[in-house]
């Protein structure tokens, strides 16, 4: 799930974290510079290689991908079936699929395992910690500008480490009401829907309890927002943030190369 | 900015992000029923949601088949309709800007980037309305409703509109 974090010791997570985000942020735009074969499957490989150096197992991937398989799967039956040009490959009565939509469907579906690759990636291999200080380092240009670098940063991260505890949460609450008798799997879609409110309200108030509770602990920590405050551990580039620069310049020529 | 703030902007934010996962085969196509969206009315409670619903969107969007686009379309489209729903002056037009809002952003977005045969804009953009329509005033208003019950019960929402 995206906001995990894999405790390791492999070169990805060795890398500083600005230089991750930067490269991430890059990368979700060069995914979209892909159009044929040879630019797809060096994306993949590129990929593959990264997950290899993180040390993190293909199931853990396999299990954060999978609550969006079916729509990568409705995306693709789409494409079969509504993408017309080249070759008719198979025909029967009102369906019809082409070449096209079949090359079509393979790239969307690459497409979406290389977006969600990469911020997985970034996530497993990188503390909230240092996603924190790496935000706020990259946001602290646009201080000048009325930008709250610091709180912004403290948000985010709070709030991506609480996603995993939440959600779990909703899975309790729900089963909870189970057990009153709720009924979440009968229906038409509005009715599904709507059995979910009495989920939302106890999630709603539990999350707003533990807000308070984090707060409380951050005042009595002396929390006062990010002015004058020093860090314990200070972010510095090394070798290894110039290597992931050198081969995102490597990766981004053979890209335009390769396109059509 | 208060530490209570912050961790409250913080929590709305997960709020968000961990509906729209929980739904996520239904939160991201063309025809989508971002369950998420219903906290679209919070604005109108509380400005804390702004914020938090723009981070929300934000982290939420990251898990999109359209990456980066999809992080900044929708996180721009969100922040400007809470900011709007904050404006509105009683609970029935609470809702009414994530659908118009949505509509058009998400709508030119998905029209042109996402690359889904057939689909152009203005269809892309009533689909996007109709499921957002859907969501906002359905959902939304029974949760507005049953929030205001419980109001003194959530910090920071004790303010009377």
């Amino acid at each position: 799930m995206i906001g995990q974090y894999i405790p390791g010791h492999s070169p990805l997570h060795q890398m500083d974290p600005r230089a991750k985000l930067l490269f991430v942020f890059a990368y979700m735009f060069a995914v979209f510079l892909a159009n044929n074969p040879a630019t797809y499957g060096l994306l993949v490989l590129f990929t593959g290689i990264g997950i290899y150096f993180s040390r993190i197992s293909l199931s853990v991937f396999y299990r954060s991908m999978k609550p969006v398989f079916i729509l990568i799967l409705l995306t693709s039956l789409l494409h079969l079936w509504m993408t017309r040009g080249g070759e008719a490959l198979f025909s029967f009565s009102f369906l019809t699929i082409y070449e096209e939509g079949v090359r079509q469907a393979i790239y969307i579906s690459i497409r979406f395992f290389l977006l969600m690759a990469a911020a997985s990636l970034l996530t497993f291999t990188t503390s909230p910690i240092d996603l924190t200080d790496g935000m706020e380092s990259l946001l602290k240009p646009f201080e000048r500008l009325g930008v709250p670098a610091h709180e912004l940063a403290l948000m985010m991260s709070i709030a991506l480490r609480f996603i995993p505890t939440l959600w779990e949460e909703t899975e309790k609450i729900k089963k909870a009401q189970m057990a009153r008798g709720a009924d979440f799997e009968s229906g038409h879609v509005f009715k599904r829907v709507k059995s979910y409110i009495p989920v939302l309200i106890p999630l709603f108030i539990s999350a707003f309890r533990r807000a308070e509770d984090l707060a409380l602990a951050m005042e009595s920590r002396c929390y006062r927002g990010g002015k004058g405050r020093t860090k314990w551990r200070e972010l510095h580039y090394s070798h290894l943030d110039v290597v992931l620069l050198l081969l995102f310049v490597i990766l981004l020529t053979a890209l335009w190369l390769l396109r059509k | 900015m208060s530490a209570r703030k912050l961790t409250s902007i913080a929590f709305i934010a997960a709020v968000y992000a961990v509906l729209t996962y929980v739904f996520a085969p239904l939160s991201y196509h063309y025809i989508q029923f971002r369950i998420s969206e219903m906290l679209t009315v919070l604005p109108f409670l509380t400005p804390t949601a702004i914020p938090g619903l723009f981070l929300g969107a934000v982290i939420a969007n990251l898990g999109s088949p359209l990456g980066i686009y999809d992080v900044m379309f929708g996180g721009l489209a969100t922040l400007i309709a809470a900011w709007l729903t904050s404006k509105m002056p009683n609970r029935w037009l609470a809702p009414l800007p994530p659908v118009i809002i949505n509509a058009v952003i998400i709508g030119i977005e998905l029209g042109t980037i996402a690359g889904i045969p057939g689909l152009t804009i203005p269809l892309a953009m009533l689909w996007v309305g109709l499921g957002e329509l859907a969501v906002c005033y359905l959902l939304g208003i029974p949760f507005l409703l049953l929030l205001e019950r419980y109001r003194g019960r959530i910090p920071g929402f004790n303010a009377k509109k």
